[in-house]
């Protein structure tokens, strides 16, 4: 019937807003896909046919008469992790699951928790903790620390003003790496005593893309293979654009240890 | 003996940093930092015992995702919120950076010798993780098997809605 036509559509709508804000807050495929599933049959779906890689979202919704609807939709701008949305986000689905909110409802939830923005001062506090511990953690002095620390925070700005301007995640790693880079090696001439390395360790922590490694490893277990091999890729071709920046800035700035 | 309690010291508050990075909520923050430095722990007790860098990798990283489903388990949160903080101090910053550097200065071999080393790192913990990961979720499917059809197949919703 038409009305319930219009209502699937509207429905699934809502599942790809839901499924995106997942996904680009950080959740597994595995997660996005599984969910997505679970809420397409808790609203009626006959069946539900999910595909999710890190860029695309396609899905078909089997209705009980038999009529097919599918939507598509383009991931754009894999941002960082959140885990609070997420969690958020899968609260949100678990009840639906068991009490299926009405079309409105769902979505401006949905609408809700996708412009909530993220609180900064936990960015700036986690950069220039994590930076800072890790300079340490690989041999440096408290001093050597709090360097890294600043130039955590130095990466957090950049990662707010420079990255929407970036082609994608490898310039941007590239960028950050050779200007982060060039400071710490200045800063290393201009104060004696210094451990340059460490300082750059402690930064290196902050853009290797560890997380997406192991984002790719688990994709490939669960038997998303593709999204496993594009997210590996995409990781390691990150790590070689962080190497390249890092030495280019420390053969300009000529560091010597 | 200091320089291993600065390392577990440090390890914590960096798994700290990557939570707050994350936005992990408040009160698993402590969880998580917490299995950062258990996680450096099991690292230091494996390369006394085992040579190289692979075994104790892969052993540190299996822990790290041993210790994320059960907090899972008890804290009813996502594993992922758990794991990933916990596995950073894993995750070969230094070897990567001695790679470039000695690159950069020309000295080829030591080069040569971080990046396997690097190289190591990665692949051992990719080896932990992949070996936790398969186990759990083939218990997962034991257990969807034994409560009666797999409920992620949406084959069996023909025409009722489910309720989860």
């Amino acid at each position: 019937m038409e009305q319930d036509r219009e209502q699937a559509k509207q429905v699934l709508h809502q599942l790809m807003e839901l499924g995106e804000a997942m996904l680009v807050n950080g959740a597994e495929v595995n997660r996005v896909e599984d969910t997505l599933v679970r809420l397409g049959a808790a609203y009626g779906a006959a069946q539900m046919h999910v595909f999710v890689i890190t860029s695309s979202m396609i899905i078909t919704m089997v209705l009980p008469d038999g009529d097919e609807i599918t939507q598509t939709r383009r991931i754009l701008g894999a941002g960082g992790t959140d885990f609070k949305k997420v969690e958020a986000l899968n609260a949100l689905s678990r009840r639906c699951c068991s009490q299926p909110l009405p079309i409105a409802e769902l979505a401006s939830e949905i609408g809700r928790l996708k412009r909530a923005a993220p609180d900064p001062k936990y960015l700036c506090l986690g950069s220039a903790l994590a930076a800072g511990s890790f300079a340490v953690f690989y041999g440096g002095s408290l001093v050597d620390g709090i360097f890294a620390a600043l130039f955590g925070l130095l990466i957090y700005a950049m990662q707010e003003s420079i990255a929407p301007f970036c082609m994608n995640k490898v310039i941007f790693n590239l960028l950050a790496a050779f200007l982060s880079g060039i400071g710490i090696c200045l800063c290393g001439r201009i104060a004696p005593g210094l451990q340059v390395d460490k300082i750059m360790i402690g930064d290196i922590m902050l853009l290797i893309p560890g997380i997406a490694m192991t984002n790719a490893i688990r994709d490939i277990l669960i038997g998303d293979t593709i999204a496993g091999l594009m997210r590996l890729i995409e990781s390691l071709l990150w790590a070689c654009a962080l190497a390249c920046g890092f030495m280019l800035a420390m053969s300009i700035a000529g560091v010597r240890v | 003996m200091m320089t291993i309690a600065v390392q577990l010291i440090t390890a914590f508050f960096g798994a700290m940093g990557f939570s707050f990075l994350f936005h992990v909520r408040g009160r698993l923050i402590l969880p998580a930092a917490l299995g950062g430095m258990l996680e450096w722990g099991v690292y230091l007790i494996g390369t006394r015992f085992l040579d190289g860098v692979f075994l104790p990798c892969l052993i540190a990283s299996a822990f790290s995702a041993v210790y994320a489903e059960v907090l899972a388990r008890l804290l009813k949160a996502p594993a992922t919120v758990f794991f990933l903080p916990t596995i950073v101090p894993l995750i070969p910053g230094s070897t990567l950076y001695y790679m470039m550097h000695y690159a950069v200065q020309g000295d080829m071999m030591l080069s040569q010798t971080y990046r396997e080393l690097t190289i190591q790192y990665a692949l051992g913990i990719a080896a932990g993780i992949s070996l936790v990961w398969a186990v759990v979720d083939m218990l997962h499917k034991v257990r969807a098997k034994n409560h009666g059809g797999d409920d992620r197949s949406p084959d069996r919703n023909v025409g009722n809605r489910r309720r989860f």
